[in-house]
């Protein structure tokens, strides 16, 4: 298995030297993972849900130790019980909130500005808890932002947007991918991070122009389909066959349609955030995902999750995580054998603590 | 005394540095060797905590420093580990209960979304205080209010005459007054509707009494239904239904990204419609029963629907209606037939 590996006591010249430069490797199963999915969402349902946060890390340690880069998989540290914490938390705090909307809807607006102002926090909290809970050859990452660049970031920044008739947003999603990852570190080694406003921006035109050319056409088919309805469908008394399928047929165009237009985005950012980040002298990135592969390969597994009626969940995320490993090449410095794990003297401050009790779930994509 | 060999990768506390090594198990300890078979690590057992096991995955023992060993087959079975070690990966190998996963599954979900919660928010509305629902129907028609809502042009004899029509079927049903009260609102959004919120208010759209303005029964059967909401709690046990749905939905499938959430998103719509749709038959039967028991005729709630679905088809030829059969009322023939079918 880890052929790859050098010998790592040996005296080396001064860095930057490279000790293995390779494609993430996944090596997970759909048939493996299949079994651990359905038997956990059973498990979950008999436990009514407490099973969750074990399927949960049962799932995310699945995911984890199948990537490995230069032979070392990563790991996932969180235990189950940290997670049914953050969950009750969060159940708790939805129920609130739903009731106070369903109840008192004029409460509603109070609420949404406490929530506004609790989410730089929670994103905050989300990320470090994340990170803290990713290990590497024995060596945790870790997440240091602050509340203050948090707000600017996600909640003053789209705002602003807004008023600019969002043209200030790619320049906003840009600010927001480099305050996710630059303060990022593993172990002792803070990340670099260098992206570019002109990226995002030509990102953005891109999708724009790929939307227009997908509603067009989009429209036109809406447009056959819709003359076709007219003849039978005013009639409510006799559903045809078709009064189903076509709307089903719509709903399907539209998710494809949704998923081509994220995958030509996601993917040029995740190459221009990947290119350029690194360790430095311990790790480079390349990533060099195809927008159009991408597209397809998200684009089969929605329609197959549909057509399956979820079954096929398993297989389009493996499938979907072996795509991504096998666009991404890291290179490993000389540096990388010497990082120390940080986080437990780290532990002092309130939010560190704070990060280790439960984890708050966000998901930013 | 037992002795296993195996070979892996051993990784020292709280560093990236790692070694290839062998390692030597016995019921006493764990040894590593690294290739010039020194001794690297040499651990108890009592201090060796293992990672649960996982399919495919090679279960890593940890030693109380921190160190770690991972062996290279991930097929490797440690000795000493105790028997209920591993359980889940068992259970998620096992292919019987896998295959009863998938078929339990689907048939739980909709038994715990179709039966479970709605007979849970029938039996919590009683939780509800009657100063809480009270507010909650002032406010939610203070939002249709402004969403939807014009003051009505119905001239007041008119006005004057439903509402008296309305006290006396109050009466004659033995209901609260102060608590089913009767408003009338200009809508263009609406059209010609009525709808009841969860304290006893029941709005009336201008729009409907002029449709219904020759069938004064009609227009009572169609009240008589909306009290039935109000009776039955329809509009909080709805709340309470969405509410407990998405939870379920978010516990049980909580890690689904992107695509999965579009698709859980419009099956718990539906689910909702599905909700109210029982929930109109109920109104419906409502309606009926109490018209034969006040001696009217179980045919003006038909002529009401009847009238009703005529001023929909007339809309339908110039919009494209035919998304109304997703609506969340049951196909209105069937109501009809229903309601002049019926026996008590």
């Amino acid at each position: 298995m880890d052929t790859t590996t050098p010998p790592v006591n040996t005296t080396h010249a001064p860095s930057p030297q490279i000790i293995s430069q390779d494609r993430v490797k996944f090596s997970g199963k759909a048939g493996e993972f299949f079994g651990i999915w359905t038997v956990n969402i059973l498990l979950s349902i008999l436990t009514l849900g407490i099973y969750s946060a074990w399927a949960k890390v049962r799932t995310y340690r699945y995911f984890y130790s199948n990537t490995s880069i230069d032979g070392h998989s990563f790991d996932y540290l969180a235990t189950p019980i940290q997670i049914l914490k953050g969950r009750i938390l969060a159940v708790a705090v939805f129920v609130i909130y739903s009731l106070v909307i369903q109840f008192f809807p004029t409460f509603g607006i109070l609420l949404a500005i406490c929530l506004l102002f609790a989410m730089p926090w929670i994103i905050n909290q989300g990320l470090r808890f994340n990170m803290r809970m990713t290990r590497h050859r024995n060596v945790r990452f870790a997440f240091a932002g602050n509340y203050g660049e948090a707000f600017i970031n996600f909640i003053i920044l789209p705002i602003a947007s807004i008023f600019t008739l969002y043209l200030l947003l790619p320049y906003v999603l840009k600010r927001i991918d480099q305050y996710m990852h630059e303060n990022i570190s593993y172990g002792n080694k803070p990340i670099t991070v260098n992206l570019q406003g002109e990226k995002y921006y030509m990102a953005a035109l891109i999708t724009i122009g790929v939307t227009i050319a997908g509603l067009v056409i989009f429209g036109i088919i809406l447009g056959l389909t819709g003359t076709a309805m007219g003849i039978g469908a005013i009639d409510a008394e006799n559903i045809h066959p078709s009064t189903i399928i076509f709307p089903v047929l719509i709903a399907a165009l539209y998710v494809a349609f949704l998923t081509l237009v994220s995958a030509v985005y996601q993917s040029i950012i995740r190459n221009h955030i990947l290119n350029n980040s690194e360790f430095e002298d311990v790790a480079s990135f390349k990533s060099d995902l195809k927008a159009v592969q991408y597209a397809m390969l998200l684009f089969t597994n929605a329609f197959a999750i549909i057509f399956t009626l979820g079954m096929a969940y398993p297989w389009a995320k493996i499938r979907k995580a072996r795509l991504l490993c096998s666009a991404t090449e890291v290179t490993i410095y000389h540096g990388a054998i010497a990082i120390i794990d940080t986080a437990e003297q780290q532990q002092s401050s309130f939010a560190e603590e704070a990060a280790n009790v439960f984890d708050i779930d966000i998901s930013l994509t | 005394m037992n002795q296993t060999q195996t070979t892996g990768c051993y990784y020292y506390p709280s560093r990236s540095q790692h070694i290839q090594c062998s390692a030597v198990i016995n019921d006493e300890q764990i040894q590593l060797f690294d290739n010039q078979t020194n001794s690297i690590v040499s651990v108890s057992n009592l201090d060796c905590s293992f990672e649960s096991p996982l399919p495919g995955i090679a279960t890593a023992v940890c030693f109380a420093d921190g160190g770690r060993f991972i062996p290279d087959d991930i097929n490797f079975q440690w000795p000493f580990t105790h028997h209920s070690h591993g359980i889940a990966q068992q259970l998620e190998k096992n292919k019987l209960l896998i295959l009863a996963s998938v078929i339990l599954i689907p048939l739980l979900l909709w038994f715990i979304l179709y039966r479970g919660i709605p007979a849970i928010a029938v039996y919590s509305v009683g939780l509800a205080s009657p100063s809480m629902v009270e507010a909650m129907g002032e406010q939610s028609l203070q939002v249709i209010e402004k969403i939807a809502l014009e003051p009505t042009q119905l001239p007041s004899e008119k006005q004057a005459l439903i509402q008296q029509q309305w006290h006396s079927m109050l009466d004659d049903l033995q209901l609260d007054k102060k608590k089913f009260r009767l408003s009338f609102y200009q809508s263009d959004y609406f059209s010609a509707n009525a709808f009841a919120l969860p304290h006893g208010r029941v709005i009336v759209t201008d729009e409907l009494v002029i449709l219904l303005k020759d069938k004064p029964d009609a227009l009572r059967a169609i009240l008589l239904h909306e009290i039935g909401h109000v009776q039955y709690h329809h509009g909080i046990r709805l709340a309470a239904q969405a509410t407990a749905s998405t939870i379920v939905l978010a516990i049980i499938f909580g890690d689904l990204e992107g695509i999965t959430e579009v698709v859980l998103g419009s099956s718990s719509s539906f689910l909702q419609q599905a909700f109210s749709r029982d929930m109109e038959r109920e109104a419906d039967k409502y309606a009926i029963e109490k018209l034969i028991a006040l001696g009217y005729s179980n045919d003006d709630f038909a002529d009401a629907i009847q009238a009703l679905q005529n001023k929909l088809d007339e809309q339908a030829q110039l919009d494209e209606s035919w998304l109304k059969y997703l609506s969340t009322h049951p196909s209105s023939q069937e109501r009809i037939d229903f309601a002049r079918q019926y026996t008590p």
